[in-house]
């Protein structure tokens, strides 16, 4: 059963965000838009390139999905709404996530193109500037809820929301993960206009529809994660649990779209030197910061 | 207890036969992912044995290793599609004799030692989370605090040999065209 609800959840934070997303550039709201667009690339032709890895080429844009599903499988939408309470909750997320990695490269690696080929490559140095961004803001969390299981986190968040206890992991998280979904302006591995399309180039057809779904699946299950970590999960009044996990889950996924729509795509270099050089040093003083109140406040 | 049973060899053979084709190829893509899902399939061995945290964190840190080792093989080999028929392997002989060797030896470990009595009921996954948090921070930190400080010198000292040494001279004629 919560399988089935968790699911659909996703499937229809995907359609309002993919709605957003072609209101926000196209200027016009149109509920019908992404599912005319997915049966548009159902219908059109799916094209291989030349002597691709075909492995690699058809299993990139279906392990992009399978992973951020997976990772939404252990965030709960309430406190029995979850497909599965694993004990090291916390830290399935960033395992699952991981793989997004391995997806690019498999995408970039796959269609035997250069742009492709540079725009997988790339992700791996953006992950190499990331990655810790994602996981030393989760310590703090973790250190916060004494648990990796991420039920107990969101309960940790009943009385102080993590977003007032710990602000600066949030900030972190927050950039971090907008790097992992690789979105404006931390675009770098599709970068239209530069890499035209990168990992994105040789795909189309059914292909692109499940790179596309897949990515915009990717926002939606990092947005759930700030939820449950930083935003108190399904805490809130009057409405039910559930309700409230969709809100703030929706509010943070429409927060990233917009914030990547006025910044400028930013440097690889300058992703890593300022990830090092302050990134680094400001998550471990969240992690002081947090183990200093963990031990003083009651 | 059989369906644990069934699972752990399922994976178990689904690692050796990632393993085996990390060798079969000549990509060198597919031959590091070949062994990132190698060892994926290990961590999903460790979760079957209901060792959830080292399954978890098994899983996640094959994925960047193997991932930046797939792209120091593809800088250093010369064919690193595979496509140009080069024969990357060297040494057959030995490499087989050695193979069937430590085969040999690690079956007869597996055959000849004498395991514990097997424990019926795995603790909670949550309680051997603490369990191992406890170990690292008590007997075991010097051993792992010693292979943390090794490998960040190693990776420091292999940063800094790959910078190119810009020599007095090479600067000199950079700045002076003349």
């Amino acid at each position: 059963m919560s399988v089935a609800v968790v699911l659909l959840a996703l499937l229809g934070s995907v359609w309002l965000l993919a709605v957003v997303e072609g209101w926000t550039t196209t200027g016009r709201l149109r509920l019908t838009a992404p599912l005319l667009s997915g049966v548009a690339h159902l219908g059109r032709e799916s094209i291989v390139p030349r002597t691709p890895d075909r492995l690699f080429f058809e299993a990139a844009p279906v392990l992009l999905l399978v992973v951020a599903v997976l990772a939404a499988a252990v965030l709960p939408l309430a406190p029995t709404l979850v497909i599965a309470d694993m004990a090291t909750g916390a830290l399935f997320v960033n395992a699952a996530l991981a793989y997004v990695l391995v997806a690019l490269i498999m995408a970039g690696w796959g269609p035997n193109g250069a742009y492709a080929m540079i725009g997988g490559w790339r992700f791996l140095g953006q992950l190499i500037a990331y990655a810790m961004l994602i996981v030393m803001p989760i310590t703090g969390v973790a250190m916060r809820a004494e648990s990796l299981v991420t039920t107990v986190i969101v309960n940790s968040q009943d009385s102080v929301w993590n977003i007032v206890y710990q602000p600066l992991g949030l900030v972190l998280f927050i950039i971090a993960a907008m790097a992992l979904a690789f979105r404006a302006p931390f675009d770098l591995p599709v970068a239209g206009g530069e890499l035209g399309g990168g990992v994105d180039a040789e795909y189309t057809g059914v292909r692109l529809a499940v790179l596309r779904l897949a990515r915009l699946t990717l926002v939606v299950t990092l947005a759930l994660a700030t939820t449950v970590f930083y935003l108190g999960g399904w805490h809130g009044p009057l409405l039910p649990p559930w309700a409230w996990s969709l809100i703030k889950t929706l509010a943070v996924a429409v927060s990233m779209l917009l914030a990547g729509r006025y910044l400028p795509r930013i440097r690889e270099a300058d992703l890593m030197r300022w990830c090092w050089t302050l990134g680094i040093p400001l998550a471990l003083l969240n992690i002081i910061v947090v183990g200093i109140l963990v031990l003083v406040v009651p | 207890m059989y369906a644990q049973a069934f699972f752990v060899a399922v994976f178990g053979l689904a690692a050796i036969g990632f393993g085996v084709w990390v060798f079969r190829t000549s990509s060198m893509v597919r031959s590091a992912l070949a062994l990132l899902f190698s060892q994926t399939a290990v961590g999903c061995m460790f979760l079957a044995m209901q060792t959830e945290f080292l399954g978890v964190l098994q899983i996640m840190m094959m994925a960047t290793e193997m991932s930046i080792m797939a792209i120091f093989m593809v800088m250093f080999m010369m064919d690193p599609g595979g496509m140009g028929g080069m024969d990357m392997t060297h040494q057959k002989r030995f490499s087989i004799g050695a193979g069937v060797v430590a085969a040999g030896v690690a079956i007869a470990v597996a055959v000849l030692a004498d395991w514990a009595p097997v424990s019926a009921e795995a603790p909670a996954a949550a309680m051997q989370t603490r369990e191992l948090g406890r170990e690292l921070l008590g007997r075991s930190m010097m051993i792992f605090e010693t292979a943390g400080i090794t490998i960040l010198t190693a990776m420091i000292a292999a940063t800094a040999a790959a910078i190119p040494v810009q020599t007095p001279a090479h600067s000199d004629e950079k700045e002076n065209p003349e």
